[in-house]
């Protein structure tokens, strides 16, 4: 059946500005479907996604759960003969995706372009700094001192004004995301090709399914090239998981409780939190040194990416600065530390929907879509079932 | 006053190249030294079973060449010969050679007494390590000179007493030693030639580790009527006949982890390898994995016939993994096929990678002021020298005698310039 080719070139300029600039050199000889181990057999990645990006076919790779499947190990770039590096250009496919599904798509063009940087930073800091003049709190050295002197963040910043701020900057993203995944499911099932069968059986098993693998990491044990992919991630991954569960419980024993922060370093949730917070340390210390360490073979990573693992590392550092340094009755360094965490904070959540943090809810989409479509099965094998 | 200038040109390497610049500058009349590094004249072409597009052995080229090298007392050779030292400019350059020992003399009259008496063996190089020679050895069955040689790496001096004993003529002289020699000459055509790529350094292609996996060249010696197997294709791990031959295109080429370039006879090698497979097993299926097929010029013709044949399959595809069931040795190669957008994997009894060609002096610097290219080919020489053949670029066999010949004439120019 005929059809109609629609070229989309700013979709082109957009992927080669944002990291894919190596697209033009492919010339499909599908080295990396082969050598990529989470390729599946029917209509393996990333050769296809090469070819319809080179040609502007932004509808199709729209509608295409591999370009989230991939998990960059790289294996493809470090093969490739051209030095194409399908891994980086999927990358910057996906930063294409974000802008074009995530509600409010044009702060995915500011999160990834470095212009924007400083007034996106700007914004956080300026709303932070109205509550502060609000509280009359912007004299850090004249802050309210709690028992026995000590420093309490809460006479700093009280809770209530930060959960406010930031149940309504979760609630924007997530508003944003579901908006995306509703977009982005659509579409897969329009572009659905022969390789998925119907979607059939619960969708709640397949969900079940997708978060299960995400939690053990299965797949980052298949790459080749970046080996230390699992590690690093999951570090990371967890890392980040125990710190939002330690500050979530906080909240929780502030306000369901009524017990008074800072909570003693015996508490077993503090040990959670600074187990976590070492975990992240290490996992973006590895992902950043095995991205530098590899550069030649799986390529530097962009912008977009960059900035995902910094937001993340600034906020871990300012963190835990204002631990020590409440610690060690420093005040004014505690509070300059405490009120940049919570910029970063603010920045992680604000634009989770438009960074890199995006890929938490998109690749899980991908992934129920392939649990729910049968798609990671090879074909004869669906046959059988 | 005119200077008087020599009216010598020195070639270097043996090959089809450096044999056609020899034989053409020699018979308008200018003497020739013809250089080689290894004991017999033919180089990479003598190891062919055939060349394209005509498919007739390359003896028949090589025959008339080494008749006219015979007839004509203008050309002088030295095998096992190296280059050493070069000076001078244009109509007047010393160079300096290193001639290794052959350990055998000119008495020699190849009668085999010798590698009769001969108890110790050496790999064979000119097969590619697919069997073994006596350590005295006559290089080929086409040698040029046809002259034996022994190899001491392989055999001691007590073990040469006995082939010593053998030779009726006193040919065999295992003291020989490197001799150094100083020629002077008005122009140097570099005819250097190339090697296969060393295709173990394709980690995902398994070569060295499986057995039925072989490069193009291996798979002309063991067509060849002169080679391990007497020209019956058998495959290496049990001698079994094939039914089902994958051959790997770019198997280095246009890779910028190996070499950059198109190789330029990589697809017209394996488009003609699937004929000898076609004519000794008629019900065998060669299946030719590629990016591209690419037969320049005429040469299509080729490609098209082989397109009609239904036991040649071609499939855009390159081969990126090949794993071996190691019981059976047998293989199976993994690609997407283009055509459909799903990743294949079939069984192969042979696997055949079409090797890239590597340029000579990848390894092995010219001893003067040469340039290269990125990829090692000679791209400038000094005036009065010339590069031909595979030095110069990837070429098939026809190109580079059209090269040799050219090179002729200007190597001559360099002798008669005022």
């Amino acid at each position: 059946m005929a059809e109609r080719i629609e070229p989309d070139l700013n979709f082109v300029k957009n992927i080669i500005s944002s990291g894919g600039g190596s697209l033009k050199k492919c010339f499909q000889c599908a080295t990396c479907s082969v050598v990529c181990k989470l390729s599946p057999d029917g209509k393996p990645f990333p050769r296809k996604e090469m070819i319809h990006a080179q040609w502007g076919l932004k509808n199709r790779l729209m509608g295409d759960p591999d370009i989230w499947l991939c998990h960059q190990c790289s294996d493809c770039t470090a093969y490739c003969p051209r030095g194409a590096k399908p891994g980086e250009v999927i990358g910057a496919i996906r930063n294409q995706f974000i802008q074009n599904y995530s509600a409010f798509g044009f702060l995915g063009k500011m999160v990834s372009s470095p212009s924007y940087l400083i007034i996106l930073l700007v914004i956080p800091v300026l709303i932070l700094l109205g509550v502060l003049f609000h509280l009359g709190n912007l004299d850090f050295t004249a802050i309210p001192r709690g028992e026995e002197g000590v420093i309490v963040f809460y006479y700093f910043m009280p809770h209530i004004y930060v959960i406010v701020i930031y149940v309504a900057l979760v609630m924007f993203a997530f508003f944003s995301f579901v908006v995306g995944v509703v977009r982005y499911w659509k579409e897969l099932l329009k572009n659905r090709k022969e390789v998925e069968s119907p979607p059939s059986g619960s969708i709640v098993g397949s969900i079940v399914g997708a978060v299960k693998e995400i939690l053990l990491h299965k797949r980052f044990k298949k790459c080749g090239v970046e080996r230390g992919r699992k590690i690093s991630h999951l570090l990371t991954f967890y890392g980040f998981i125990g710190l939002a569960i330690g500050t979530a419980w906080a909240t929780v024993k502030k306000y369901g409780f009524g017990m008074m922060p800072p909570f003693p370093l015996s508490d077993p949730m503090q040990w959670l939190t600074n187990a976590s917070s070492v975990a992240l340390f290490v996992g973006l210390g590895m992902i950043i040194f095995n991205r530098l360490k590899d550069k030649s073979k799986a390529g530097i990573g962009s912008y977009f990416d960059w900035f995902f693992i910094v937001i993340l590392a600034v906020t871990g550092v300012t963190g835990m600065a204002a631990q020590v340094f409440r610690l060690a009755d420093m005040g004014v360094s505690a509070y300059t530390s405490y009120f940049l965490h919570l910029v970063f904070i603010f920045y992680l959540f604000a634009y989770a929907p438009f960074s890199k943090f995006a890929h938490m809810v998109y690749r899980t989409a991908a992934m129920v879509f392939e649990s729910h479509t049968l798609r990671k099965i090879p074909l004869a094998a669906q046959a059988d079932k | 006053m005119v200077v008087e200038k020599t009216k010598t040109v020195l070639v270097i390497g043996g090959g089809m190249s450096g044999i056609t610049a020899a034989v053409e500058t020699a018979e308008v009349g200018y003497n020739v030294i013809l250089i080689e590094k290894e004991a017999t004249l033919g180089g990479r072409v003598s190891q062919l079973n055939k060349y394209f597009p005509k498919l007739c052995p390359p003896n028949c080229g090589l025959e008339i060449n080494f008749r006219r090298i015979k007839s004509n007392p203008r050309i002088r050779i030295y095998t096992l010969t190296e280059v050493e030292k070069v000076s001078g400019s244009e109509g007047d350059f010393d160079v300096a050679i290193k001639v290794n020992p052959r350990y055998v003399n000119e008495n020699c009259t190849a009668c085999k007494a010798c590698e009769e008496a001969c108890t110790t063996e050496r790999p064979n190089d000119f097969n590619f390590g697919m069997d073994k020679t006596k350590a005295a050895y006559l290089p080929q069955d086409f040698a040029f000179p046809m002259r034996y040689v022994i190899d001491r790496d392989y055999c001691s001096e007590e073990d040469c007493g006995k082939c010593i004993e053998a030779c009726k003529y006193g040919a065999i002289d295992i003291h020989m030693k490197p001799q150094a020699i100083s020629l002077k000459v008005g122009a140097i055509i570099w005819a250097t030639g190339w090697n296969p790529y060393d295709a173990a350094r394709l980690d995902a292609l398994g070569f060295g580790k499986y057995k039925n996996v072989i490069t193009n060249m291996m798979m002309e010696r063991l067509a060849a009527p002169n080679g391990p197997t007497n020209g019956k294709i058998l495959r290496p791990s049990d001698g079994k006949e094939v039914s089902n031959v994958a051959f790997v295109q770019c198997a280095g080429s246009r890779d910028e982890n190996h070499l950059a370039y198109c190789s330029y006879v990589c697809c017209l090698a394996s488009i003609k390898q699937s004929s000898y497979v076609r004519e000794q097993y008629p019900d065998a299926i060669s299946t030719i994995y590629y990016i591209d097929i690419r037969t320049p010029g005429r040469y299509e013709r080729l490609y098209l016939k082989a397109k009609q044949d239904e036991k040649i399959r071609f499939i855009k595809g390159k081969v990126a993994d090949i794993e071996e069931d190691a019981a059976t040795g047998d293989l199976t190669v993994a690609a997407e096929d283009v055509a459909t957008g799903k990743k294949i994997y079939e069984e192969a009894d042979l696997v055949v990678l079409a090797a890239g060609m590597v340029p000579s002096t990848q390894q092995w610097k010219i001893p003067t002021d040469v340039s290269y290219d990125t990829d090692g080919f000679i791209v400038f020489t000094p005036r009065g020298m010339h590069a031909v053949g595979c030095a110069a670029k990837p070429a098939d066999v026809y190109s580079s005698v059209q090269g040799s010949t050219a090179s002729s004439l200007k190597a001559i120019q360099s002798l008669v310039r005022r």
